[in-house]
């Protein structure tokens, strides 16, 4: 009884420690965003401000930056909700009518492994044409067609785990199959539909190199922003610290709040949650 | 599992009973393909166009200055083969998948099974753990390069603590630290995800497998190869997997500590095309070098795939 | 008739200002720039600036001004230094508006001319009345960072110029020189003038003093080092092409010698000044952690602690050394005229008119007169009137040495190399430079750049390179004459 007490005991602080280890570069971040000048280019390093102060955040907000966090959640919600409803009606499909077999299904994940970096520049050309380069909607459209071939996987995943029988007795009482789709898969699969938006939602959040090349003014999100920080005649840690703060936090929020959903949705799956 | 819920007289549409008199034809006859419609033309139109595109004009001609759209062969082809420094760029984008993939399962690992059993506060522990997962790269590069700076940075002040004397250490410029500062960085940021994912598979082992390995009196190693490992594996492969796409495309770290530097030491694939791409302006050559990662990619990936068999 | 009549007094007045009346002349442009633009009140413009210091002129003073003055919204789009020639010429190849002005760096005006990016400006200039005052810019930024092929595409807007701070409390400190003069067998040279000079001077006070302070220290940090290397390079006789094969000749023996030197200097220096860029060289000069540097105009202004109160440059150190700064040119006489900025007009914008007038109206004799003296921001003075203005003058106790080395240095003062594709070469050259810290050797890392800017050269047209090169070549300011 006594050694299960102490291996407890230590493993408690062994698994303290690590965690402190991992949180102390967001710890590190978020103070810097409460420092004065003069502690952030403090030698040797300030572990901890005299004075908890928010002129980092209130110059964000005075010069229009901090728009940017909003930029991204217009971008990251609408696009999550497309990539939902489309994704979720395609999942459906394949999930119950095994529509394109095999090869459709594998042909869409694989949409998923193309390296960002080789799209974006076609991407970029192609949105030259249609005008859609620093615009909301080319940005929507963009991170709705990267998170699709996830959506699809993960959703075909939940709706097969639905009860067939709902679904066919929806049929015989007369409902179309849109009305099934809509009345009756759509309200069962909505934790499902939970796990996946979050991570949907955090990709088209925290997405960089599209966001870099094909924003300009008017629709930057805040990873773009945060970049703009750098260089000049320094590196700006007060805005870096303080922007990367303000995109970081709600973020924290969401995952934390839906908790229970992650690992399913961070598996592609592959643990059902 | 493919095959699970599509049931007989399900899925050959004809069998909608009642509901066929009040619904529009049209609409029920091809349901299962109007649903895929909207997804198949978003994702031809964002991922097929763009590589139809692509390879258009990676046989043109087009530069910062020139917009010569005549055909010219396969000279940017050729060009790659002997371009030194894209070679290198798959080279360092490789060390990077090799070094980063197996640390971060073999901590994620050890993290799993440190939490795996009764342990007060884990719910809290295991809810902090994740956090670095969901910050975008781009913000943990600048949160590392913080941290690795040589004077302003407690990395170094911390290491100096040790020592016993102050250290410098250029983590971003010197060569024999850029790597492991990349890494650092990588592998701070995605153990919690392999940690996620393998104490969720551990927690699902057969417990009675396990108690029959540990009556028979078998090692810890002997039980982990022989029960625990097949058990976790399609959980671990997909890890590893995703794990292994998403490092091939490195960027946003290494874009926020080096740029690729020094000289273009650390430059990944994807900093490369980027330089390239968008700021020599070489799009025809970028096409080019874009096509052909996307063969390799698919390439292997494919062959991966077949050899890890994983349950789709 | 009577409209004849009209345009013949305008233009006769015009006339009459410009020769006996400079005063007036000069509050014009600003004048004229503000009336016209009222009819854009309610519009907003966007225009492109360098992220960080450069960018508090308009989002603290100058754009709130015009705002004021005429009813247009200036919007502020910050990009990083590195991105800046990128994001301009992205922008142009997708052609959507969103940049209305541009500031840009006068080495790149040829590129991105060529790339169709600017819009010629004489049509606006002509309309506007605004070719008087463009004549009094210092002339080697006026002939040299203005026109292209004849027509004017952009406003030279910023003097930068790479001077020599030195702490005369130091150097001329006579115990120091006594020990200085016993060692080397001369007398300390207040300030060296050659590089030699320099290099024994900042060894010795390093060892003299125990690093307490530093003999000096430098940026050298690629982005910033590639200029340090531009502007060495050539006073030690350094050239860049062979203008006969276009041949890169950068590592002919004086390139291999700046770079040694350099290892050699970074044996005296602070450690860690391999990364060192504008910030962390200013805070060590500024607390008196080093006795010599070289850098922009701003450290000289911040140095005296000319407006190191205000809030926007909190985050700069509190200057330990205010009056004890001496202002020179550095080693080998002509300094490197970096960088810089000049503002330009966008071709795809949708607004030129407002976004030109607001331009003159930056760049006019009355309004930039202000902007030069800002202390938060980082213009630099650029005009004949600036480096005598009595204004300016009187900031300081050493304001008039420091305004008379800024003019001394736009007099003897050394350009960017600016050819076809500039950014490229200088890319091969940064990256040499990272590559000089991660401690390859010199002479093979050179050797590497001229391959690679032969290769360079050879994509572009060696013949169409020759010509580019001939054309910058022929300026005084190209090379130590």
């Amino acid at each position: 009884m006594k050694r299960r007490q102490v291996r407890m005991a230590v493993r408690f602080v062994v698994a303290a420690l690590v965690t402190v280890l991992f949180l102390f570069p967001i710890y590190w971040l978020a103070i810097i965003s409460f420092k004065t000048p003069d502690e952030i280019f403090a030698y040797p390093p300030v572990w901890w401000p005299e004075q908890i102060q928010f002129a980092n955040y209130a110059v964000l907000f005075k010069d229009g930056d901090a728009v940017t966090v909003w930029n991204s959640l217009v971008i990251a919600s609408i696009s999550t909700v497309f990539a939902m409803v489309i994704g979720t009606m395609c999942a459906y499909s394949i999930a119950r009518f095994r529509t394109g077999g095999n090869l459709f299904s594998d042909w869409l994940l694989s949409n998923r492994m193309i390296p960002p970096i080789v799209i974006v520049f076609p991407v970029f050309l192609l949105f030259v044409e249609l005008g859609l380069v620093d615009s909301f909607v080319g940005l929507i459209l963009l991170y709705t067609a990267f998170n699709l071939p996830y959506v699809v996987w993960m959703m075909r995943g939940y709706i097969q785990d639905i009860p067939l029988e709902l679904e066919e007795s929806a049929l015989v009482d007369g409902c179309t199959r849109w009305q099934v789709f809509v009345r009756v898969v759509w309200p069962m699969a909505r934790g499902g539909l939970f796990a996946t938006a979050v991570f949907t939602f955090v990709f088209a959040w925290n997405e960089f190199i599209f966001a870099l090349v094909l924003t300009r003014s008017e629709v930057t999100t805040f990873p773009v922003q945060v970049t703009h920080y750098f260089g000049g005649q320094s590196n700006f840690w007060a805005k870096i610290a303080a922007m990367s703060v303000l995109g970081t936090v709600p973020i924290f929020i969401a995952v934390t709040l839906l908790q229970r959903f992650l690992v399913r949705g961070i598996s592609l799956g592959a643990v059902k949650g | 599992m493919t095959d699970r819920g599509a049931m007989r007289g399900f899925s050959d549409g004809r069998r909608t009973g009642a509901a066929g008199a009040r619904a529009t034809p049209f609409v029920d006859r091809n349901f299962k393909y109007l649903m895929i419609f909207p997804a198949v033309a978003v994702i031809l139109f964002i991922g097929l166009f763009p590589v139809i595109h692509t390879l258009m004009i990676s046989v043109q001609n087009l530069t910062m200055l020139d917009e010569d759209t005549s055909f010219h062969g396969l000279v940017h082809y050729g060009r790659l083969l002997s371009d030194g420094r894209f070679w290198e760029a798959i080279g360092h984008t490789l060390i990077f998948v090799v070094v980063a993939l197996p640390t971060e399962l073999v901590l994620g690992l050890a993290l799993a099974y440190l939490f795996l059993d009764r342990l007060p506060g884990k719910q809290v522990f295991v809810a902090l753990l994740v956090l670095p997962v969901v910050v975008s790269p781009v913000i943990a590069g600048a949160t590392w390069r913080l941290l690795f700076d040589q004077r302003y940075g407690p990395i170094n002040q911390v290491i100096g603590w040790f020592a016993g004397e102050d250290v410098t250490i250029l983590w971003t410029v010197d060569p024999a630290f850029v790597y492991p500062a990349i890494l650092i960085a990588e592998i701070w940021q995605w153990t919690p995800f392999m940690f996620l994912l393998l104490l969720a598979a551990l927690s699902n082992v057969d417990q009675s497998q396990l108690e029959a390995a540990e009556i028979d009196g078998a090692s810890f190693w002997r039980t982990f190869f022989k029960v625990v490992l097949p058990a976790i594996w399609p959980v671990m492969a997909i890890a590893v997997l995703i794990r292994a796409l998403d490092l091939f495309r490195l960027f946003d770290v290494v874009w926020a500590l080096t740029r690729g530097g020094p000289g273009t030491l650390t430059e990944t694939f994807s900093i490369y095309a980027y330089v390239q791409g968008f700021q020599q302006f070489e799009t025809s050559y970028t096409a080019a070098m874009s096509l052909v990662v996307i063969i390799l990619l698919a390439i292997t990936v494919t062959l991966v795939l077949r050899r890890m068999e994983i349950d789709r | 008739m009577r409209r004849r009549e009209f345009l013949y007094t305008a233009s006769a007045f015009a006339g009459a200002s410009a020769l006996g009346l400079p005063r007036v002349a000069r509050a014009q442009a600003a004048q004229t720039a503000v009336e016209a633009a009222k009819q854009f009140a309610g519009t907003e413009i966007s225009i492109v600036w360098e992220a960080g210091l450069q960018a508090l002129d308009p989002l603290n003073f100058s754009g709130p001004l015009w705002q004021e003055a005429t009813g247009i919204r200036v919007n502020v789009i910050e990009v990083p230094t590195a991105e800046m020639f990128t994001k301009i010429l992205q922008e142009h190849r997708a052609g959507t508006g969103a940049y209305d002005a541009l500031n840009v760096i006068p080495a790149w005006m040829p590129d991105l001319v060529r790339a169709g990016a600017l819009e010629p400006l004489d049509e606006y200039v002509d309309k506007y009345g605004y070719r008087q005052e463009l004549q009094t810019i210092a002339p080697v930024y006026r002939d040299n960072q203005m026109m292209f092929d004849g027509k004017i595409y952009s406003f030279p807007d910023d003097g930068d110029v790479f001077i020599l701070y030195y702490r005369t409390d130091i150097l001329g400190d006579p115990e120091i020189q006594a020990a200085f003069r016993e060692q080397h067998g001369y007398d300390l040279p207040v300030p060296p003038t050659t590089w030699k000079e320099f290099d024994e001077v900042g060894a010795f006070i390093s060892a003299y003093t125990g690093n307490k302070p530093y003999g000096a220290a430098f940026f050298r940090d690629p982005p910033y080092g590639q200029f340090m290397f531009q502007e060495r390079f050539r006073n030690e006789g350094g050239r860049f092409f062979d203008p006969e094969t276009m041949k890169a000749t950068i590592n002919s023996a004086a390139g291999v010698k700046v770079f040694n030197d350099w290892l050699a200097e970074n044996e005296w220096m602070p450690p860690g000044v391999q990364t060192w860029g504008f910030v962390e060289n200013l805070a060590a000069f500024l607390q008196g952690d080093t006795a010599m540097t070289i850098s922009w105009p701003p450290y000289g202004r911040w140095a005296a602690g000319y407006g190191t109160d205000e809030e926007a440059l909190s985050w700069v150190p509190r200057s330990q050394i205010a009056g004890k700064v001496g202002y020179a040119m550095p080693p080998g006489g002509h300094p490197q005229l970096a960088a810089g900025f000049a503002l330009s007009l966008s071709a795809s914008s949708r607004k030129k008119e407002a976004a030109y007038l607001f331009m003159q109206w930056l760049n006019s004799e009355e309004i930039s007169l202000k902007r030069v003296q800002l202390p938060t921001a980082l213009r630099d003075p650029f005009r004949d009137s600036h480096f005598v203005s009595e204004e300016y003058m009187s900031r300081w106790p050493e304001a008039p040495q420091y305004l008379a080395a800024l003019h001394e240095g736009a007099v003897k003062g050394l350009l960017d190399l600016s050819i076809i594709q500039t950014d490229r070469y200088e890319e091969a050259l940064r990256q040499g430079i990272s590559r000089l810290w991660a401690g390859e050797d010199p002479q093979a890392i050179l050797d590497d750049v001229a391959a690679q800017w032969d290769q360079i050269t050879e994509r572009i047209g060696v013949d169409q390179q020759r010509a580019a090169y001939e054309a910058w070549a022929s300026n005084a300011a190209a090379y130590p004459s």
